[in-house]
């Protein structure tokens, strides 16, 4: 049966002070790249577990391997090559260009489903970086036209998506932290995402924010620009920003013919300071004068990368406790909490 | 033995500085005494200052009490040949290389230097400058380099108010500037600098005609009201696009975090090198916190103490007392001491010109374990120190928590602008002394700009500098911080 008011993460996960210095450590030669494998699995099962203690009812692995929410995607498609593979900081960006055309050859992201499968019994969400924002941090030699680019990358990535699928992957989201800046593309990005998805059965997910890069918005503005374009993609959620913006821009996403399902973000990802339960109770409850309960999942703005694991794991508490407020509620049961992530369904 | 000369670049050209002499003094005051010499560091500096913290010979004692224990004898080479090195020397050095000399008169305990009290003479400096512009004559903007702030530099405004109409206009055009525009000034001094960058900003407006003018909030930001209320009276021909606000340079957040992500331009001159900072040396590829401690010579100490009928021995007190209420209030509290509020600020002009700081280099346990701010830990440090052996560096605490602490104002296409003292390369902290000093009634210190763009870096900041471009020969450089990506 499914969970009302599901919570779940979105991008990365808070990625410690200890990590960071490891994974700058073997971008300077100091670490061996099986040390840094091992250090990642070990970082990917911490981030599970923290989830899991949170309550979250569908977790990620929380992307830790990922330098970023570019490199290790693209630096490793075929006909990618990056200048340079020295960088200052893990963090940093690949200076990547497109070399030769892009092939279908997955470049492996089910291994990493698997691993956190093997390291959960929990429903799995798994992302990976859209075709319109991976096309806008690398250089095009091949394609000439930019519409062109975003294709081929959408194109590799389906065939990603299907590998994924392959080994067991049933919830996929596409990350587009790059559309806000770009409004007047929308068409193309959308264009790309129905072929990310076509013929790829899963539920889908589309994650569009105004920017997480070193806990910054990069750009600023209004959810309509989405419309009425994003009513033609083919992806089952949306799931966008709320809780640093405000929610003005709800009602509107209802109003523009949103009936599919919306991930709420709920938890400030850009601030060190906690919410209450009481705080995500309340911007839930608000949510729901314009959506349907079962259409809404709760989760942060974006990753929780840039917060510090403690903060990171307070706020997933209170976030799973503020749901459970809510569902309580629905359900005519008591608001009052046995434990966080009281699993009502 | 090592022997460290820094100023290197004055070693050579027409006066070179005579290193043999003093050197010569100290080595042979090192060799009459008793100290294992195989423990012992010599460093010349230049102290650029004329009035600063330092005896012309300091001897500090490094991982003091432990079986580590090492000695660094400090000659400043600007002073040295107006007094007896050897002499010096010999007298530091017969305690052993303690620095709790008898003819000290302690203000405090061991501190990092943040912690230290010359910070509160600072503070108290811009708190109660009417009375000290009272009693010296002068305005503070007098004292500085050339007589005038190069905030009010009409060429450098029109460069800011360009760039900015560049980038409104770019936003403009993709229907993404907000309908207010915020401009930020943190450290107002008197407000000529906000006068010329508005007069400036207004005319080119209108000859630009986008009318961005209306739309514009000019936030003037200091820490001392008085300061504001002058300020406030210079601007007042742009009343409408001016508010001012009591804030702490280091946390802007407090009193704006209100415009977080909305600020187009964030303007900072002369205030970082003026604020608290630490200093970290690495010796051997150990790193340790340069701990101080304030002092006034006793003999001053003595004349100081009876020109307010004070015991020598209460004179730290009375001075803290000074510190924490102001000359004003210690005048009306302690008549005893003090006649008038005249007579309560020449007490803390005399103090302050007297006041010496010792210094000692306390191992750290680890980078991590040293906070640089309370969100920065010490291991911003480790680049700096782990490239470039033996260094002294400026932590600059309070302008990292300022510079870390603006940041989150910046609109996505904002920048940082600050004139100040910056150090621009790690290796000028290496050949050259960069502060503490002090100016007029403040402290000057030289800012660690590596450091600053190292942590911009990390959190996705651009940190750039230039040499101030609108006035030749000046040590002023300009650091422009935005966002990367």
């Amino acid at each position: 049966m499914p969970i009302l008011l599901p919570t779940t993460v979105v991008g990365s996960y808070s990625v410690p002070e200890w990590l960071e210095r490891l994974k700058t450590d073997f971008y300077r030669k100091r670490l061996s790249a099986a040390h840094l494998a091992d250090v990642h699995d070990v970082a990917v099962k911490a981030a599970i577990k923290d989830q899991e203690l949170a309550g979250i009812d569908i977790v990620s692995d929380g992307e830790l391997r990922r330098d970023n929410d570019v490199d290790y995607l693209l630096a490793r498609m075929p006909g990618v090559r990056a200048t340079t593979t020295v960088k200052s900081y893990y963090f940093d960006y690949y200076d990547l260009v497109v070399a030769t055309p892009l092939t279908e050859q997955p470049v492996g992201l089910a291994e990493d489903f698997r691993f956190t499968r093997e390291h959960t019994d929990k429903p799995i969400k798994f992302s990976f970086t859209g075709p319109f924002s991976l096309s806008r941090r690398v250089r095009d030699e091949v394609y000439g036209d930019r519409a062109e680019l975003v294709r081929a990358l959408a194109r590799a990535l389906n065939a990603e998506a299907r590998d994924l699928v392959g080994a067991g992957v049933t919830m996929l989201q596409i990350d587009e932290p790059f559309l806000a800046g770009y409004p007047e593309q929308v068409a193309l990005a959308v264009e790309a995402i129905n072929i990310v998805t076509a013929g790829v059965e899963a539920t889908w997910g589309l994650h569009v924010c105004y920017g997480n890069r070193y806990a910054r918005p990069s750009w600023e503005g209004h959810y309509s620009f989405l419309f009425p374009t994003v009513l033609e993609a083919r992806v089952d959620q949306l799931i966008l920003e709320f809780a640093r913006k405000g929610d003005e821009d709800l009602p509107a996403i209802a109003e523009l013919g949103w009936d599919r399902a919306l991930g709420l973000g709920v938890l400030d990802v850009k601030s060190e300071d906690v919410e209450s339960r009481d705080q995500v109770a309340m911007r839930i409850s608000r949510a729901l004068e314009v959506i349907d309960a079962d259409k809404l999942i709760v989760n942060p703005d974006c990753g929780l990368r840039h917060v510090s694991p403690p903060v990171a794991r307070a706020k997933l508490r209170a976030m799973v406790e503020g749901a459970a407020m809510v569902r309580n509620r629905l359900l005519g049961r008591s608001e009052e909490l046995v434990s966080a992530g009281d699993p009502a369904s | 033995m090592l022997v460290d000369i820094r100023p290197v670049a004055r070693l050579r050209g027409k006066t070179p500085v005579d290193v043999a002499t003093p050197l010569t003094a100290v080595l042979e005051a090192l060799r009459d005494g008793t100290a294992d010499l195989s423990r012992v560091r010599v460093v010349c500096d230049w102290i650029q200052y004329k009035e600063n913290f330092r005896e012309v010979v300091d001897v500090r004692q490094t991982a003091p009490g432990s079986p580590d224990q090492e000695l660094e004898v400090a000659v400043d080479l600007r002073r040295a040949g107006d007094c007896d090195v050897a002499d010096l020397t010999r007298r530091l050095m017969t305690q052993n290389g303690s620095p709790d000399a008898p003819d000290r008169v302690w203000l405090e305990g061991w501190l990092p230097g943040s912690k230290g009290c010359i910070w509160a003479f600072n503070r108290l400096y811009w708190q109660a400058l009417h009375l000290w512009e009272r009693a010296t004559g002068r305005g503070y903007e007098s004292a500085l380099p050339g007589g005038a702030s190069d905030a009010r530099n009409e060429a450098a405004v029109r460069e800011l108010v360009s760039d900015l109409f560049r980038i409104w206009d770019d936003l403009s055009e993709r229907r993404a500037l907000p309908e207010e525009l915020y401009v930020v000034e943190l450290g107002v001094g008197n407000g000529n600098q906000a006068k010329a960058w508005l007069d400036e900003f207004r005319v080119m407006d209108q000859a630009h005609g986008r009318d961005y003018y209306r739309r514009l909030h000019y936030l003037m930001c200091d820490y001392s009201p008085h300061v504001l209320d002058i300020a406030r009276k210079t601007v007042a021909g742009h009343g409408e696009h001016v508010s001012s606000l009591v804030l702490d340079a280091t946390t802007p957040t407090t009193v704006l975090g209100f415009l977080r992500y909305k600020v187009f331009l964030v303007y900072v001159s002369n205030v970082y090198d003026n604020l608290p900072c630490d200093e970290v040396v690495n010796i051997g590829g150990r790193a340790y916190c340069v701990e101080t401690r304030a002092f006034l010579p006793e003999a001053e100490a003595a004349e100081i103490a009876a020109t307010a009928s004070t015991a020598t021995t209460d004179l730290p007190a009375l001075i803290h007392k000074l510190l924490q209420i102001g000359p004003e209030l210690v005048a009306e509290a302690m008549p005893t001491q003090f006649t008038d509020v005249d007579a309560a600020v020449e007490f803390w002009r005399r103090c302050w010109q007297s006041l010496r700081r010792a210094e000692r280099f306390v191992p750290m346990p680890g980078l991590d374990s040293y906070q640089i701010t309370s969100s920065l830990s010490g291991e911003m440090l480790r680049p700096l120190l782990d490239a470039h052996g033996d260094l002294r560096i400026n932590v600059n605490n309070g302008a990292v928590a300022s510079f870390v602490d603006t940041l989150p104002l910046l609109h996505p296409y904002g920048r940082l602008v600050c004139h100040d003292l910056f150090i621009t390369d790690v290796e000028q902290s290496r050949t050259g002394f960069r502060g503490p000093g002090k100016y007029d009634g403040s402290v000057v210190n030289w800012v660690n700009g590596p450091l600053l763009a190292h942590i911009g870096s990390r959190k996705g900041i651009d940190v750039r500098y230039a040499p101030f471009a609108h006035r030749k020969g000046t040590s002023i450089v300009t650091m422009t911080a935005q966002v990367r990506d």
